[in-house]
């Protein structure tokens, strides 16, 4: 009989003999934790279903360091990404590392608390729900933040407090000559009846290679409502592997936005757990690729209590030799009926050498649910390019409008203008330099 | 529920075919080992090549290790315990049915499928396979007429050396899986179709496969050949007893489809699917696959899977030639402890090629019953189409269904559209067809009958009948 | 032929009643109309006459031709010749007109011991029918209410109340929805259907499909009971006058909500 192959993680072992050691006793344990777990969790590979189509030799070749401190940057650099709305609710973090010198968090109104995760180790909430919200089984990369984080984001909401600002959280990677791994944090609690928005980008400030690992923890009480968007412009040379779980309590909403569009190879497994009855979550994505990059995007939508709406529009573009996967679960737990859920997953495949593996997937175990997915894979209507042509486009034009209107479907519920309008530019400059298919030699 | 009991005594209906046949069966020795395997060789004669063929097959799977990647839970078969051969003692090359044990006829009698021609569904050839042994074949002068040939394996083996040297593993590689490696090590018997150039097979053709010895394993092997500008259509029953014990059944099915050259293959799968509690029942599984080599040819898989305790089965589609088709229709119904993963593989080689599935799972019971897909559209088949629908209904709050499509296409001129619903029998259909008079069972009946429609209707005539029956629904529109 | 006495009507585990006592009776021949605002009962009402499970029936009973039909199933007061055109027909995907009919009209004929019809006699009988709503023969092809536009399904209603022949409809506002052309064909062809064997009961929210089908007696219902009974002319004072000058007679009781 074969056996199988064990690979280990030496390399992660390796950074892992310098642990952090700031934070209370809570975080001292919690290391300890991620430690065990950490020597008990096979470093993942092709022949574990989750990741039989995502090929990690990449990260795995790649000899990190520890965190980058020498970064240089110059304040405009970081400035150009502020957005007006959040002047007074802005968190800046370098190298996942807090950074009080551009960050702004006066302006949030009564009941709400912001700041940097580690000048709150001892706050309550911090100690009851850090690393407890989190839920990936056997999985190397948030055993590997919960054994090297040393701050992150900290936002919790009073019953009933709404944040007047969306909070904007700016994590920034400097160029580095050698590879290194950044463990980004984020705990937030909305407590009964809050309200907030937030902003979370990843960007890459030159091209060099790095890993960022972001863990994020959200719990959202009673009739609690949080838009969180998600925007990843990492380094082209960047691995990015994000954990963004939700927990979502009765008559609460959670709507999210992810917008992948940087890394060499991203993971992105987002999370929604349902705590109670009568709640409506959304999962949306937006990836667009090209060159050689690597975007994955493996969500979980768990209803665990009748009477849930949920939705997971995912949209992905790829082009040049770019690879895109998904992987969308939709379970019904028995007993949880009354489930309106609805999946879609679409794909524009521009070039040859560009591939799509997507798998939407349904398990219930109620019956009384109305469940659908769709996914398709394919090009661009030939028809409504034809139809552009006659009124006078040129093909190529016509295809950078169709591709374009095609990704923005996604961002329009993108509700702060300024965001939505960078990821407007944002999609536009993608369909402006892809309206051709790349071919590569 | 009322409709849930309803429902349930509808497709949970005492299974009919449980019954044993009292057969005198040769000596064989349990268990595997490289002598097990020639000794099969030996026992039907085969030439150098086939022993050969079985040994290589026997050698990789003793390397290979037992899947478990699929949604089902159930104890290994013990393959030190089984037997892998089993015939009714006193078989002799059988010239006439009356030379059939006459124990064994009454059996495909009782199951509904007499031996005798005059008594068969006009159009319709029968291969009948008992264990692992076909017994009879019936109109073999009349195909033979059209130039078709149409026997069990073993037989092909003997008077058709080249034909089967050149195709068998030729769409299943031995090493394909581990069940299709053991199949190709023990295969027993199973039936083997040639349609030659330019021929119109003038009937139905079909195997009717029934397990009764309870520690044999069932190994069957089919091979089916359609060679240029020819069509022909098969179909497979098959029903085992009702024994305690989990039987093997492990057969591989190879199609393979010349230029412009059609094979519908159906099935209608009531193996005995086990009791309340899960105790007993077959585990079915089998490797099914098609391979269109020619242009413009054509695939269809038609099931109607309703028994077995274990099923993992995935007929599939190798669309090689250009313009080729590739279709899959499948209901499975489970219910009790009954677990079923199947789907379909389209594999999209060619330029132009095209393939449907449709599939409509129904879980009742403590049963869990998944849908597992790939389509696949590789790098030079270009304007490749697929179009998918995956449609599950639950009855009752203790069953499961899943749905696991994997799609991916490396071609920017194909398309791929996958669907999938899930949704129950709605109590305001229930009341708006009693209103109009339908007992609550009719009802239930024929909402689930309208669910499965776009499959039934795919099955042949004959089968159409069974299929009705088997899922307790009256025949929509039978007449016209 | 229908006699409802002091029928109070609870949605099933909820508690909540809906119908507070209606009294009503419908003899052989007559064509009734019921009216009122919305959440007065009027479909309630139907849906009870015709078995629905989602209500209780707490207090009264429901009698039909001299028997009470309280225990009886929807598909057995069907048998009996009940039949309900529903306010919204349920799409069944799969099975077409042409089967349902014919297994309702099968099981029908059985339960009153007459002849069933094979699937050629049965094609005759039906596509008859057909003339009476102005339905295309492909209409019989086609999925039970799937895809059908709402005009198309109350059409569909009143064909398989033709094709049923029931004793007594029970017409759920079969007018709501429907342009004027299509309102003339389903009135029209619930006159030609009427005869003086058979009851019709019209439950409607205008008057205007009463222009069409003269009613022999006018209910308003309001509040879950019946406050006023009339002959046609109750449907014109209404129209004018709206249901407000008749909601005092349902608070009256102090029990309206």
């Amino acid at each position: 009989m074969a056996q199988s192959t064990r690979i280990e993680p030496s390399i992660l072992h390796k950074l892992a003999k310098h642990l952090p050691e700031n934070g209370s006793d809570r975080w001292a344990a919690i290391r300890q934790k991620s430690m065990q777990q950490l020597n008990s969790t096979q470093f993942p590979h092709k022949k574990i279903e989750e990741w039989r189509f995502t090929d990690l030799r990449p990260i795995r070749r790649t000899e990190f360091s520890h965190i980058n401190d020498a970064g240089t940057y110059k304040a405009s650099d970081i400035e150009k990404y502020f957005i007006p709305e959040s002047d007074r609710s802005r968190l800046v973090f370098i190298n996942g590392r807090y950074n009080e010198t551009y960050s702004s968090i006066g302006g949030l109104g009564k009941g709400v608390t912001v700041g940097n995760l580690s000048a709150f180790s001892d706050d309550e909430y911090v100690k009851k729900y850090l690393n407890n919200l989190v839920n990936y089984e056997d999985d190397v990369f948030t055993h590997y933040n919960g054994l090297m984080f040393e701050d992150g984001v900290y936002i919790h909401l009073e019953e009933g407090a709404k944040a007047e600002a969306p909070i904007q959280v700016l994590n920034l990677y400097t160029g580095s000559e050698k590879p290194f791994i950044a463990n980004p944090r984020m705990l937030v609690v909305a407590e009964e009846d809050a309200d907030v928005t937030i902003i979370e980008d990843h960007i890459g400030l030159a091209d060099n290679t790095y890993m960022t690992i972001p863990v994020c923890e959200v719990k959202v009480k009673q009739r609690a409502h949080i838009h969180h968007v998600r925007i990843q412009r990492d380094s082209e040379n960047a691995f990015h592997v994000s954990r963004p779980i939700a927990y979502v309590e009765k008559n609460s909403e959670y709507h999210s936005y992810t917008i992948t569009l940087g890394a060499k190879l991203s993971r992105n497994e987002p999370r929604v757990v349902q705590e109670d009855e009568e709640v409506d979550f959304t999962l949306d994505g937006l990836v667009l690729i090209d060159g050689e990059q690597v975007a994955d995007t493996h969500s979980v939508m768990d209803h665990r209590f009748s009477h849930a709406e949920s939705h997971q529009l995912h949209k992905v573009v790829v082009n040049g030799k770019a690879h895109s996967i998904f992987n969308g679960k939709i379970f019904v737990q028995r007993d949880a009926q009354k489930i309106d859920s609805f999946q879609e997953n679409r794909n524009l495949l521009l070039s040859i050498d560009g591939l799509v593996n997507t798998k939407p997937q349904l398990e219930i175990f109620a019956d009384d649910v109305l469940c659908s997915h769709g996914a398709t894979v394919g090009q661009l209507d030939p028809e409504e390019v034809f139809y552009l042509q006659s009124r006078g486009m040129t093909e190529e034009k016509a295809k950078e409008v169709l591709t374009y209107a095609f990704a923005l479907e996604t961002i329009e519920n993108v509700k702060v203008e300024s965001v939505h309008k960078l990821l407007i530019d944002e999609v536009y400059r993608y369909t402006k330099a892809n309206s051709k298919p790349k071919v590569t030699a | 529920m009322s409709e849930t009991k309803a429902l349930e005594t509808m497709i949970g209906e005492e299974y009919k075919y449980g019954f044993t046949t009292d057969v005198e069966y040769e000596d064989f020795p349990k268990g595997i080992n490289e002598d097990v395997v020639r000794l099969i060789s030996e026992k039907k004669d085969e030439p150098e090549w086939m022993t050969e063929f079985r040994l290589k097959a026997y050698r990789r799977w003793v390397e290979m290790e037992e899947p478990s990647w699929f949604n089902a839970t159930y104890t290994k078969p013990k393959f030190d315990k089984l037997q892998y051969y089993s015939a009714p003692k006193n078989k002799p090359k059988l010239n006439s049915l009356d030379e059939v044990d006459p124990n064994i006829r009454e059996t495909y009698e009782k199951l509904g499928i007499p031996l005798e021609e005059q008594k068969m569904l006009a159009g319709v050839a029968v291969d009948a396979v008992f264990d692992s042994v076909s017994i009879f074949t019936t109109f073999k002068e009349k195909l033979a007429e059209a130039g078709v040939i149409f026997c069990s394996i073993s037989e092909a083996i003997q008077e058709h050396p080249e034909l089967v040297k050149k195709y068998m593993g030729s769409v299943v590689p031995a090493n394909d899986n581990f069940y299709a490696a053991l199949n190709s090590a023990v295969f027993s018997d199973g039936s083997f179709c040639y349609v030659p150039k330019d021929t119109i097979c003038p009937m139905e053709l079909s195997t009717y496969f029934r397990i009764n010895n309870m520690n044999s394993g069932q190994f069957e092997r089919t091979l089916i050949i359609a060679e240029e500008n020819s069509h022909v259509s098969y179909l497979e029953g098959c029903t085992a007893p009702m024994y305690d014990e989990n039987q093997l059944h492990a057969a591989v099915v190879e199609l393979v489809a010349m230029d412009n050259a059609e094979i519908k293959y159906s099935t209608i799968q009531n193996w005995y699917s086990g009791d309340e509690d899960g105790k007993g029942g077959i585990f079915n599984f089998v490797t099914k696959r098609g391979a269109c080599r020619g242009d413009n040819s054509k695939i269809s898989w038609t099931q109607l899977e309703t028994g077995s305790a274990v099923t993992l089965k995935y007929p599939s589609v190798i669309l090689q030639g250009d313009n080729s088709v590739g279709e899959f229709y499948s209901v499975a119904v489970t219910n009790k402890r009954q677990q079923a993963d199947t789907g379909t593989k389209m594999i999209h080689l060619g330029k132009n090629t095209k393939s449907t599935i449709i599939s409509k799972g129904i879980s009742a019971g403590k049963s869990d019953n998944s849908y597992r897909g790939e389509v696949k559209i590789s790098k030079k088949a270009d304007n490749a189409r697929n179009y998918s629908q995956c449609d599950s209904m639950l009855i009752g709050q203790t069953c499961g269904a899943h749905t696991f499509p994997y799609i991916e296409s490396a071609n920017p001129t194909g398309k791929i559209e996958h669907e999938a619903t899930t949704s129950r029998v709605g109590e305001d259909q229930i009341f708006y067809l009693q209103q109009r008079g339908l007992s609550e069972d009719d009802a239930i009946s024929l909402i689930v009958n309208g669910f499965c429609k776009e499959v039934l209707k795919e099955l042949p005539m004959e089968f159409a009948v069974e299929a009705n029956k088997l899922l307790g629904i009256k025949l929509e529109g039978s007449v016209g | 032929m229908l006699e409802i006495k002091d029928l109070h009507v609870e949605v099933e585990g909820e508690g909540i009643e809906i119908l507070k006592g209606v009294n009503l009776t419908i003899n052989k021949g007559e064509i009734h109309a019921i009216m009122g605002p919305n959440g007065s009962g009027k479909s309630t009402l139907a849906k009870v006459v015709a078995g629905h499970p989602e209500y209780e029936v707490t207090k009264g009973d429901i009698i039909y031709n001299g028997e009470s039909i309280l225990e009886l199933d929807p598909d057995e007061r069907s048998h009996a010749g009940l039949f309900l055109a529903f306010q919204y027909p349920v799409e069944v995907p799969g099975v077409t007109n042409n089967t349902l009919l014919r297994e309702s009209y099968n099981t029908i004929a059985a339960s009153r011991g007459r002849e069933e019809l094979d699937p050629l006699e049965f094609d005759d009988y039906i596509r008859e029918k057909l003339d009476l709503v102005e339905m295309n023969p492909d209409f019989l092809e086609r999925s039970v209410n799937t895809g059908f536009s709402g005009g198309e399904k109350k059409r569909n209603e009143i064909f398989q109340m033709a094709v049923l022949e029931p004793a007594l409809a029970l017409l759920d506002e079969t007018d709501s929805g429907l342009d004027i052309d299509a309102l003339r064909i389903v009135a029209d062809g619930i006159n030609k259907l009427h005869h003086e064997d058979n009851s019709v009961v019209l439950i409607t929210h205008y008057q205007r499909l009463l222009n069409y089908i003269v009613p022999d007696h006018v209910h308003v219902m309001i509040g879950g009971k019946v406050v006023k009974s009339g002959g046609k002319e109750l449907a014109l004072e209404l129209e004018e006058k709206g249901y407000d000058w008749l909601e005092s007679l349902a608070t009256v009781n102090g029990e309206a909500k």
